[in-house]
């Protein structure tokens, strides 16, 4: 559906995209993940028309993006990083504009609206203006406004920043539905528990390049172990840490040992160890391998510092 | 106390890195001071207006009449008109038709006739005639002031020919060429002197009166702020004498007669005729609302503008430009926004000035909607300008108050431009300010029509398609659509 095929972006000195080839079938979920200014946004510009590339192609199903043709526009929905709404007009108003633009009238007209406003739960503050609305709900106002016309492929560019949890959920439940209905969805995060909730699979970018791509499963055996275990960091599991150095990777983050075994050391060990020194295994849990922990194996450095 | 020093510094630090805010405080107040001192002439080294179009027509054959012009171009306030140009250099001398259309065109705004019969032969005083077409209030006032000194200042002069005139007539030659030189041989023996220069001088009218003429009379206008009726105060004291006066042949009943109340102005009889803007109830609303409509239109304008740096900000152009929605579309909407905002905001003015000040808007609705449109075009591609050259909305403002002000300045929207000096006069050309009230002026003081104020009405046509040209221009090399 969407193929960017050697795209390189510059801003004067800085070069925002490096080389970037990336294809995304029909129907996909595709989550970019990044720290800011990995590139996510100046990508997701690309590929909505905003800007042309220095180098490369972008095809919407076979067609060129940056030629500006109707019809990928048509087929384009964009939800901005920003409350991209105009705050004096009412919530019908803002849509009503929107959809005209994208060629809407009459019944199509309205009936795009009401389900819009079906799926945003505001048919009861469709007369309101839009600068009365709360945080949660302007958001879910910017995501409808991008699918009156029904597009094919939605861009999220980091769609729920500042949104608070129970209009997250309500967010992303929405682009499930919207994704199980057949709508192609790019997701540009910095949340790695949004990529690996929403997305069917993901891309790794920073400093412009995409670093890593798959399905969540097929990125998590590309770090070097398949498990962790943490347990606090006290002088109860000081001697249970010093002995875990010979069999592992111990590091201690925010007062909290974390245990990663070399692979076919077998946990059992590990409990018979901590048995023998009096630990209890409440003290213990174990953890599967996070796209933070990949991150951080592919840059040496955290998402959220990074 | 410490917050408060706290909250404080805050403040200054951050006064100081918007720098559009900085230059709005300081720098655009130091030029637009700069600016106003070269509108209002401070820089000057005398004072007063200069150069402004004064016809004269000579219809006598006395030489009074001509050290009468040459004093009046010695004036630096008038600019001297006295020949009509033909073409291939070859010129005219101008007669009464000419200068009443040239009055009625705006070529210029006063003419002096001296007619043949300045010095009359069966009377003893002085006749003329001023026409005007007062435009411009204040320089109607300056005007008259200054052309009643220019006149009484060569009055005596005046009155010692028509003197030896009128004894030469009743006299008879002979006997008028004996008296003279019978007095200029008495003064001669007794006084001293040249018997011979002192009759040249006698039998030209000149009894010393030309060393008299020599002292710089002030002009007397007329106090500001009193009425005048009809006719500009400066005319006041010529309106308010008494003494009765000959009919013009062919008066209207417009004209008036004056009759001064000293003893020179006794003898002299100045017909005044007010040639445009007779009918008008308020004419001095005339100018004023055209003046400041074009003011706040292109600040109503260039504010509006600043909410593309809004959208731009707020992302609701990524929103619109990944839809079918063009930057084209995007600034085009907003000049004809703009447009309408702008002929919206001119009719409630005009329907102000009409309810405040009796403005006839409705008698030239269709001149004035023609006017009214294209200067509302000119000031909406203005704002688009300084949206294209600013890099965000805080300097957008600053960008327009100063150009604003500085161009209602240039442009007369405040004060007649001909009391500016020459080369801001010039300059005043270049602004669409000074169409503007030229072309209201031309519809609400002259009455004309449609086709009459369509030469103004191309002129901000133009400056409205070349400024949203290279607006537009801007915009594609500018970042608002990055």
């Amino acid at each position: 559906m969407l193929a960017l095929r050697k795209v390189t972006k510059r801003f004067g000195p800085i070069t925002a995209l490096d080389d970037v080839s990336l294809e995304i079938a029909p129907g996909e979920f595709f989550g970019l993940l990044g720290p800011n200014g990995a590139g996510k946004s100046t990508l997701m510009s690309l590929v909505a028309g905003l800007r042309a590339p220095e180098a490369g192609t972008i095809t919407l199903d076979g067609q060129p993006v940056a030629s500006g043709a109707s019809v990928v526009r048509r087929n384009l929905g964009l939800v901005p990083q920003t409350i991209a709404l105009f705050p004096g007009l009412t919530a019908e108003e803002n849509l009503r504009i929107f959809g005209e633009l994208q060629g809407l009238r009459g019944l199509n007209l309205k009936a795009a609206l009401d389900e819009a406003f079906a799926a945003a739960q505001l048919e009861d503050r469709r007369r309101s203006l839009v600068k009365t609305f709360s945080g949660g709900m302007q958001r879910r106002l910017n995501l409808v406004a991008a699918l009156l016309h029904r597009p094919k492929l939605l861009l999220c560019d980091e769609a729920t920043v500042g949104v608070d949890p129970q209009s997250r959920n309500a967010i992303f439940e929405y682009l499930q539905r919207l994704n199980r209905s057949g709508i192609t969805i790019i997701y540009s995060t910095h949340y790695m528990e949004e990529a690996e909730r929403l997305c069917s699979r993901i891309g790794i970018i920073d400093h412009g390049r995409i670093l890593a791509l798959g399905t969540l499963d097929d990125l998590l055996t590309r770090l070097p172990f398949e498990d962790e275990l943490t347990f606090p960091a006290n002088s109860a599991t000081a001697p249970l840490a010093a002995q875990l150095a010979a069999v592992g990777e111990i590091t201690v983050v925010d007062g909290t040992h974390r245990f990663r075994p070399r692979p076919g050391y077998p946990l059992s060990a590990f409990f018979a160890l901590a048995e023998s020194l009096g630990l209890p295994p409440r003290l213990f849990t174990s953890q599967r391998p996070t796209l933070e922990a990949l991150f951080l194996h592919l840059t040496g450095r955290k998402l959220r510092d990074a | 106390m410490s917050q408060v020093r706290i909250l404080l510094r805050k403040g200054l630090l951050s006064f100081w890195r918007n720098k559009a805010a900085v230059y709005i405080t300081f720098l655009v107040p130091i030029l637009l001071i700069y600016l106003f001192g070269h509108v209002f002439g401070l820089y000057r080294k005398d004072s007063g207006p200069t150069g402004i179009p004064i016809a004269v027509v000579n219809l006598s054959s006395e030489p009074a009449a001509q050290k009468l012009i040459a004093a009046l171009r010695a004036e630096k306030t008038f600019a001297v008109i006295t020949t009509r140009d033909l073409g291939k250099g070859a010129t005219r001398p101008l007669t009464e038709a000419d200068v009443r259309a040239g009055l009625h065109d705006n070529w210029y705004r006063y003419a002096l006739i001296l007619p043949a019969d300045l010095l009359p032969d069966q009377d003893f005083g002085v006749r003329m005639k001023f026409l005007f077409n007062p435009r411009n209030e204040i320089e109607s006032q300056m005007v008259n002031g200054l052309l009643q000194k220019t006149v009484f200042s060569n009055v005596p002069q005046l009155l010692g020919q028509s003197l030896q005139k009128n004894a030469r007539r009743f006299l008879g030659d002979e006997r008028f060429k004996r008296f003279n030189r019978t007095i200029a041989n008495t003064v001669a023996d007794n006084f001293g002197g040249d018997r011979d220069a002192i009759y040249r001088q006698t039998i030209a009218g000149d009894f010393g009166f030309s060393d008299l003429s020599r002292i710089d009379a002030k002009p007397e206008l007329a106090p500001p702020g009193v009425p005048t009726g009809d006719g500009p105060p400066g005319l006041r004291r010529l309106d308010q004498s008494n003494a009765a006066v000959s009919p013009s042949p062919n008066r209207k009943p417009e004209i008036e007669t004056q009759k001064p109340a000293d003893i020179f102005s006794r003898m002299v009889k100045i017909e005044t005729e007010q040639v445009a803007g007779k009918e008008l109830k308020n004419p001095m609303a005339a100018r004023l609302v055209g003046g400041y409509a074009v003011m706040f239109l292109l600040f109503a304008v260039s504010g509006s503008v600043t909410t593309l740096f809004e959208e731009k900000d707020s992302g609701v152009f990524q929103r619109l430009l990944s839809s079918p929605v063009r930057p084209a579309h995007i600034l085009w909407a907003r000049f004809l926004f703009g447009v309408i905002l702008g002929l919206v905001q001119i009719t409630v003015l005009f329907c102000a000035g009409r309810v405040f000040f009796g403005l006839d808007i409705f008698g030239h609705a269709g001149a004035l909607l023609a006017v009214s449109l294209s200067a509302a075009a000119a000031c909406s591609a203005f704002g688009m300008l300084i949206a294209a050259i600013s890099p965000s909305a805080a300097a957008a403002n600053g960008i327009a108050t100063f150009v604003v002000l500085s161009m209602s300045a240039v442009g007369g929207a405040w004060f007649p431009v001909s009391f500016m000096p020459d080369y801001i006069q010039r300059v005043s050309k270049l602004t669409l300010v000074y169409w503007s009230v030229e072309g209201f002026a031309d519809v609400l003081w002259a009455g004309r029509s449609l086709l009459e104020v369509l030469p103004k009405v191309g002129i901000l046509a133009g400056i409205a398609a070349g400024v949203m040209l290279v607006a537009v221009w801007r915009f594609n090399r500018g970042r608002l659509f990055d």
